[in-house]
């Protein structure tokens, strides 16, 4: 049941956080490949920042184990973050 | 409290607070479930349980049946969940547009680039969205699945895509906008 429930929840507040940031406008992910409003990159990077330090807080005290980090294999890595970004500016996603 | 009720509706939040509010979020799915947030790899396990429906033989390889297990699976229930969530944010600040004439084409920056037009709209989007599938497929996440959630535990393949995001996403804006850029 909470295997149902918890997903949803915390879909719920993702989307929200997204929304509430303009993330689910166009304008809003293209202009940062334009530098002209630098919105997406402020809450990525304060997402990941406030995150971190509580996951690795939390890892320290023995609060929490990690789940399975995902794989770094560079040339995948980064070929697929090269086409992913022409997706990216061309929809605006 | 009346302050924070205001804050939730208005419609564009200082991208500091809605960033907490993700970092929290994704703090609170690891350690409850042991889970990182992620948009892209519902897909590919909604895809795997319709192609093992249809054709067993086309699916039965390593990539469906170990790294994206199809089913009903812990993240396919989490996108629909960011649907409802984007639709309550829009909802709370009034801007909902669901049904709406004009919905589907609603951004002025976009109709200014490329036209009014809303199958230009939905081409694009499709084609668009073809091109970030396949290649969260290959880079093994998108940008919240790889980009956050990856970088929240350090590892290095988030900073690898970000870097190749950017490189790419900059150079294919500088070519649709020319020399409005």
């Amino acid at each position: 049941m909470t295997n149902i429930v918890l997903p949803l929840i915390f879909g719920v507040f993702f989307g929200f956080s997204l929304n509430k940031a303009g993330l689910t406008k166009y304008n809003k992910i293209v202009n940062v490949f334009r530098f002209t409003d630098l919105a997406v990159l402020k809450f990525m990077m304060t997402a990941l920042v406030v995150a971190m330090s509580g996951l690795y807080a939390l890892r320290g005290l023995g609060l929490l184990t990690f789940p399975n980090v995902p794989a770094t294999y560079i040339v995948g890595n980064l070929v697929g973050g090269l086409i992913f970004g022409v997706g990216m500016a061309l929809t605006g996603y | 409290m009346k302050y924070i009720l205001n804050y939730i509706r208005k419609e564009e939040w200082s991208p500091y607070v809605a960033g907490v509010l993700l970092g929290l979020v994704g703090i609170v799915a690891v350690w409850v479930s042991n889970n990182l947030l992620g948009a892209s790899g519902a897909f590919e396990n909604l895809a795997g349980m319709i192609g093992k429906a249809l054709v067993p033989a086309a699916f039965d390889n390593m990539y469906f049946n170990f790294i994206m297990p199809p089913g009903i699976t812990w993240g396919v229930l989490l996108l629909v969940g960011v649907f409802f969530g984007g639709m309550l944010g829009a909802a709370t600040s009034g801007t909902l547009l669901w049904g709406k004439k004009g919905a589907a084409n609603s951004d002025a920056q976009w109709k200014r680039i490329f036209g009014p037009q809303v199958w230009k709209r939905w081409v694009l989007a499709f084609i668009g969205a073809i091109i970030l599938e396949y290649a969260a497929g290959i880079a093994g996440g998108c940008t919240s699945g790889l980009a956050i959630s990856g970088g929240m535990l350090l590892a290095p393949a988030a900073f690898l895509f970000i870097m190749g995001m950017f490189a790419s996403g900059i150079l294919t804006a500088l070519i649709i906008y020319r020399k409005n850029y």
